[in-house]
């Protein structure tokens, strides 16, 4: 029986050798196309990516995630196999802190990650610790964060940032406000709005880093008074009562720029080819993710307990642009989260960097001003993203710096950052 | 419930915080550390407790938590923004000990520390806290294994009961039948055996 079951094994190789190679040969003599490769198995597929000189270096590949709804065109490029389209396995890693995926990052634990802007600008600068070079090869999301403020506030009159400010100004004790990371987008969110009211996030009230998944326990327990976060954590807040949308970020920088898949530059460099594919897969996945009739799958997959573990319900409404306030107010956001946009959310935009770099230099995170473009050049990998985009087939703009203008009225361009980020009244 | 472990010999007392969701390898830990005789002060807080309040009255000069602590963003924001400025050793170790960072991530283990402690004597903290993370751990698997090879040997013995009574077979028929069956299907004995157990339950 022992000799059956060998001959039963050897024969079973023979012909997934014979399979393999028929088709190594058929994939090579009739196309390049990658529709052609999704019929095939991934084992065979890297075998004839490798025959090319763009094969991917490292085929498995772990991306870390935090569970926010704009990690889903990381997961989906997985549960989708957009990833094997390119010669790759993206294995989705569910990652605690944004310090854990810091570490990991740098360390190598985890190839790239779906991770905070400023985050990657932070470490590139030294923020905190000795200096890494880094780098963003596609920005991931725009829009989709928001700053909820408790419905204690919201008894006592305030609607808005004009309102927040007289309470704060009136009823003197000390105002407690969350953000997720000191570098971040959500620090950086808060400190703006809280500015452009003329409240001093740091002198006038209180700021602390509490991690995603507790902001809306924290709050219940009137531990603060109000958070910048990501979805759906803004909405659960809503949904448990306990506080309202004070400002949604799309109306603090309509199209921000938010989370980036980013790695380290010696990952690019020993990896090429991997990167590309990883830009590649993801840009697939975002295009699969804006189309409006795959929404509800996107939400019920990222919702389930594998990725953000949250009811399916308060994911999939802001994700459509179905907004409710908490306190009235209903409305349709032309400006909700945004994985694609043909292709205008992915750019690695350097005006985009340059800005979470001006406003560390604002809040006195940095002591002088950095070579803002020069470093924006190294970190944003332009030419591994266009190499990506051109193939995934998706549209690349010509300029590298892109015109916004801001909730408080300024516009930025990223052409004299040093001035930009010396320009506002209220500053570290 | 506070814990906190006090040595009164050595002169120079490092204040560590450690801060661990598993209580028995949090212990395990502070005793190593203690024993060690570096002269560590060690901190346990409650896993409730508001971490910013603690570093404020405690005045670490290391903390040491898990990896992946999701309070380590608060941690981060104390390094970065106040006064009390612990930084992130581990990944910032100022001679950049690859080494040592690798082993501690890999464990789980991850430090801050506060300025003007000296550099050698946080790497022995951490080698101490690295190793001691790891033969919990160790203990804890080897624990795990055999709980689940207990539990087998019982769905099997079970199995072997129900073939025995059903078909009226002795043990050892009943043994090889399962082994057979298990065999052909390319899958464990244990998991043979749970199936059997299931249609045994059905029948009954």
């Amino acid at each position: 029986m022992s000799d059956n079951l060998t001959k039963k094994t050897i024969s079973v190789q023979d012909a997934a050798t014979e399979m393999s190679r028929r088709s190594f040969i058929k994939g090579g003599a009739l196309l390049t196309g990658a529709a052609l490769m999704g019929l095939v198995a991934p084992s065979i597929r890297n075998a004839a990516w490798a025959a090319g000189s763009d094969a991917p270096e490292k085929t498995d590949v772990k991306i870390g995630f935090i569970p926010l709804t704009d990690c889903a065109s990381v997961v989906m490029a997985s549960v989708k196999g957009f990833d094997k389209k390119y010669g790759i396995n993206i294995i989705p890693s569910k990652e605690a802190s944004w310090a854990g995926v810091r570490d990991k990052l740098t360390n190598g634990e985890l190839d790239a990650s779906h991770v905070l802007y400023g985050l990657i600008y932070g470490l590139q600068m030294g923020i905190g610790g000795p200096q890494k070079d880094m780098a963003v090869l596609m920005n991931l999301n725009h829009n989709g964060q928001a700053i909820t403020l408790s419905n204690a506030l919201k008894d006592k009159g305030v609607m808005d940032g004009t309102s927040l400010r007289k309470l704060i100004s009136s009823d003197k004790r000390e105002y407690t406000f969350a953000q997720t990371f000191p570098t971040g987008t959500h620090a950086m969110w808060l400190y703006y709005w809280l500015a452009a009211h003329d409240i001093n996030p740091f002198s006038d009230v209180k700021n602390i880093v509490v991690p995603p998944p507790q902001m809306v326990a924290n709050m219940r327990v009137g531990n603060m008074d109000g958070f910048c976060v990501g979805e759906p954590w803004n909405a659960r807040a809503i949904m448990d009562k306990i506080g309202f949308t004070v400002t949604t970020t799309q109306d603090i920088w309509q199209e921000h720029p938010e989370k980036v898949l980013g790695t380290t530059k010696a990952f690019v460099e020993q990896y090429p080819n991997t990167a590309r594919a990883m830009v590649a897969a993801i840009l697939d996945a975002s295009k699969f993710i804006d189309a409006s009739v795959n929404r509800r799958e996107v939400a019920e997959t990222v919702a389930s307990k594998a990725y953000i573990n949250c009811p399916v319900d308060v994911i999939d409404g802001r994700m459509a642009g179905k907004y409710d306030n908490g306190a009235g107010k209903t409305w349709d956001d032309p400006h909700a989260m945004k994985f694609f946009d043909e292709g205008k959310v992915n750019y690695p935009y350097l005006s985009d960097g340059m800005w979470f770099m001006t406003q560390h230099k604002r809040w006195g995170l940095v002591k002088d001003d950095p070579d803002y473009l020069s470093i924006a050049k190294s970190v944003n990998r332009i030419d591994v993203y266009k190499d990506a985009a051109a193939m995934a087939k998706v549209a690349t703009p010509t300029e590298t710096m892109r015109t916004s203008k801001l909730m408080d009225g300024k516009v930025w361009d990223g052409s004299n950052p040093a001035a930009y980020a010396a320009s506002f009244a209220v500053k570290a | 419930m506070l814990f906190s472990f006090k040595n009164k010999g050595g002169k120079h007392v490092i204040k560590v915080l450690l801060v661990d969701s598993d209580r028995g390898r949090g212990a395990v830990i502070a005793q190593a550390l203690l024993d060690s005789d570096m002269g560590c002060d060690i901190f346990r807080p409650d896993l409730e407790a508001n971490l910013i309040k603690t570093v404020e009255s405690y005045h670490p000069d290391v903390i040491i938590i898990e990896v992946d602590a999701p309070s380590r963003d608060t941690l981060e924001h104390l390094a970065i923004i106040n006064e009390l400025n612990p930084k992130p050793v581990v990944m910032f170790a100022e001679n950049d000990d690859s080494n040592l960072i690798r082993k501690a991530i890999q464990s789980g283990v991850s430090a801050y520390v506060v300025d003007g402690v000296a550099q050698n004597r946080i790497k022995s903290i951490l080698e101490v806290a690295i190793a001691r993370f790891r033969e919990y751990q160790a203990l804890k698997d080897e624990l795990a294994q055999t709980k689940h090879q207990l539990a087998d040997r019982k769905l099997i013995e079970k199995a072997k009961g129900f073939l025995m009574k059903q078909a009226g077979i002795d043990e050892d028929t009943a043994f090889k039948q399962l082994r057979k069956l298990a065999m052909d299907k390319g899958k464990p004995l244990a998991e043979i055996a749970a199936n059997v157990v299931s249609v045994a339950e059905l029948l009954s």
